[in-house]
C-alpha cells in the first residue's frame, strides 16, 4: 500500500489501471474512504482509464492530525498524488466535501487537469447547509460516528437502496465506523469554521467541467449546483434522475460511465460545455436528454423559466 | 487499520487473557486520568468551565470501576512490568515551547486525556461475533462512546483561544502524546495476539 509524505503525515493512495492511460483522480467524501471506489476503478480500468484514489487526511488509512485539518493540506495532498501521475491527462472528481476539494484544486492548479466532474458538490455554505452541517457535528459529538451516518444514511440515498438492506445496517456502516475516528470526522467538519465562499473564484476554472448533481439531493441541493453551472466558464450541469446526495454510492454503474464518457468526449475534442444542463439516462449507455426548453430546472415542478 | 480481539468462544466471549491485558490497560489510562483530574480539581468550585473538571473526573473513575467489575481476569504475569511502563508513560512531561508550567501542566492533562479518549477504541476492536449482551462487552462500547463525548473537554481546551498563540506547540505536544499512547496501545494488544491488519473488514 503506497503513501505519500506530506510534512509528518501520511496519505495513503492506491493507483489502478496502465501507466500511460488517461488517469481519473477521486477524491473521497466527508465520511468515506478509497474502496468505497472499488467498482469505479474496475469500470473505469475496463474503460482504459488508470484510476487514483486516496483518504484525504483524517480517514482512512491516512494519517490523522490530531487537532487541526486545514483544507489547504487537503489541496496541497491531492497535488502530490497528481504529482505522481506523470505528464498525461488527468481527469478530477470528487463527491460532496471530495468535489470541493477538487474545486480548490483546479483553482489553484486547474492547468494540470484536463477536466472536473464535482459531484453532489458545493462552493459556499448557504444557510440551510451550514444549520445542517452544525447539526451533524453535534450528532457526531453527542452520539458518535454511529449516529452520525444514522442521519446521512437516510438524507442520502434513495428508499429503494435502503429497503433491502434495512435489517442490515450495521454491517452497511461497520466499515466507515471502523475506518473513521470521532475526532478526525470532527475536524474536517471543523475545517469549515473558517470557510470563505469559492464562488468569486470559480470563473478561474477553465478546464472542461461535467457537474454532477442528484435529482432529490436534500443535502446540496440544485441552487448550490447552479452556482458552479453559471460561474464555471466551460460548464454543464447533469441531473441524475432519482438520486440522492450519495448517488456515487447507490448509482455505481452509471456515475462511472458518465465519468467515462466525459473524459472520451473531452479527449476527443467533441466537449462543448456551454453551461448546458442535461439530464442522465437512468441506465449506463443510455443517451443524455437536453433539460426541457423553457422550463426552469431549480424547480421540482414543472414551472416555466422566468426570462432575464 | 484495525485489529480484533479473538477467537472468540463459542459464546462470542472474548479470552479471558485478552480481556485481562486489555482491562489492565484501559484502568492504567483512564485510572491515571481519574487521578490527575481528582488533583486539579478545586474543593470548591470557583469558575464554570470546572464542571467540566468535576464530569471527567467522575466519568473516568466509573470507566475504572465498570473495567474492574465487567472483566474476565485471569493471572496475568507479564502485568507487573507493563504496568510499570505504562503509569510512566502517563506521567507529566516537558512541552517544548511553553514555560509557564501551571501552563504547562494544564496542556500535559488536556494532551494525555484527549491522546486517550481519541486514541483509543476499545470496542473496535469487537468482530462482528462478538456476544453482545457479554458484560467486558458492553463495557468496551460504553467506553468509547464516553470517550467520544469527554473529548470534547479536551478539544474545546485545546482548540480554544487561550492556547491559539501557542497553536503550534500545543499541535506539536498532542501529536507526540497521540503517538507515545497509540504505541503502548499497540503493543499491549499485539502482546495477547491481537494484530493489525491493513484490512479492517471483519
Amino acid at each position: 500500500m503506497p503513501f505519500l509524505d506530506h510534512g509528518s503525515y501520511r496519505i495513503r493512495y492506491e493507483l489502478e489501471g496502465p501507466a500511460g492511460a488517461p488517469t481519473y483522480v477521486l477524491v473521497n467524501g466527508l465520511t468515506q474512504y478509497a474502496e468505497l471506489w472499488a467498482a469505479y476503478r474496475d469500470a473505469l480500468v475496463a474503460r482504459h482509464f488508470r484510476v487514483a484514489t486516496f483518504d484525504l487526511l483524517g480517514q482512512g488509512g491516512s494519517d490523522k492530525p490530531a487537532l487541526f485539518i486545514n483544507q489547504d493540506d487537503q489541496v496541497t495532498a491531492l497535488r502530490l498524488l497528481i504529482d505522481e501521475l506523470g505528464d498525461g491527462p488527468v481527469f478530477l472528481s470528487g463527491i460532496s466535501f471530495g468535489g470541493l476539494i477538487a474545486l480548490r484544486y483546479a483553482i489553484a492548479h486547474g492547468k494540470r487537469l484536463s477536466g472536473l466532474v464535482p459531484m453532489s458538490c458545493f462552493a459556499e455554505l448557504s444557510p440551510q447547509l451550514l444549520l445542517i452541517g452544525n447539526a451533524l457535528r453535534t450528532g457526531l459529538i453527542l452520539g458518535g460516528t454511529g449516529y452520525l451516518q444514522d442521519l446521512l444514511l437516510p438524507m442520502n440515498l434513495s428508499d429503494q437502496w435502503l429497503t433491502p438492506l434495512l435489517d442490515k445496517l450495521d454491517s452497511v456502516k461497520r466499515q466507515g465506523w471502523l475506518v473513521n475516528d470521532v475526532y478526525a470526522l470532527q475536524n474536517l467538519m471543523e475545517s469549515f469554521l473558517d470557510f470563505q465562499p469559492l464562488t468569486p473564484q470559480l470563473s478561474s476554472i477553465s478546464v472542461p467541467t461535467m457537474i454532477l448533481n442528484g435529482e432529490f439531493d436534500f443535502l446540496t441541493p440544485r441552487p448550490l449546483h447552479e452556482t458552479l453551472r453559471v460561474e464555471i466558464p466551460d460548464s454543464a450541469l447533469v441531473i441524475i434522475p432519482k438520486a440522492y446526495h450519495a448517488f456515487t454510492l447507490e448509482r455505481g454503474a452509471l456515475t462511472a460511465d458518465l465519468l467515462a464518457r466525459f473524459a472520451e468526449n473531452v479527449l476527443a475534442g467533441h466537449w462543448q460545455g456551454n453551461k448546458a444542463v442535461w439530464i442522465a439516462p437512468e441506465d449506463p449507455g443510455g443517451e443524455l436528454t437536453p433539460f426541457p426548453a423553457g422550463y426552469d430546472h431549480l424547480r421540482a415542478i414543472p414551472v416555466q423559466r422566468v426570462s432575464a | 487499520m484495525s485489529g480484533f480481539f479473538g477467537p472468540l468462544d463459542s459464546e462470542g466471549r472474548v479470552p479471558p487473557n485478552q480481556q485481562t491485558r486489555v482491562a489492565a490497560f484501559l484502568i492504567s489510562a483512564h485510572g491515571a486520568l481519574a487521578r490527575q483530574f481528582a488533583f486539579t480539581l478545586p474543593l470548591k468550585l470557583d469558575t464554570a468551565w470546572q464542571t467540566e473538571l468535576n464530569a471527567q473526573f467522575y466519568r473516568e473513575a466509573e470507566i475504572v470501576s465498570l473495567l474492574m467489575r465487567a472483566t474476565a481476569w485471569v493471572p496475568d504475569l507479564a502485568l507487573g512490568y507493563m504496568v510499570v511502563s505504562w503509569e510512566t508513560a502517563w506521567l507529566p512531561a516537558p512541552i517544548e515551547g511553553i514555560a509557564d508550567r501551571s501552563l504547562a501542566g494544564a496542556i500535559h492533562l488536556a494532551t494525555l486525556a484527549h491522546a486517550v479518549h481519541a486514541g483509543i477504541r476499545p470496542a473496535a476492536l469487537l468482530p462482528v461475533n462478538a456476544k453482545a449482551d457479554d458484560p467486558f462487552v458492553m463495557a468496551l462500547r460504553r467506553i468509547e462512546f464516553e470517550s467520544g463525548r469527554l473529548l470534547q473537554g479536551q478539544i474545546l481546551f485545546l482548540k480554544g483561544p487561550e492556547l491559539m498563540p501557542l497553536r503550534d506547540a500545543v499541535s506539536a505536544a498532542l501529536e507526540k502524546r497521540h503517538a507515545g499512547v497509540r504505541k503502548l496501545w499497540r503493543e499491549a494488544l499485539e502482546s495477547v495476539g491481537i494484530t493489525f491488519t491493513n484490512d479492517a473488514e471483519r
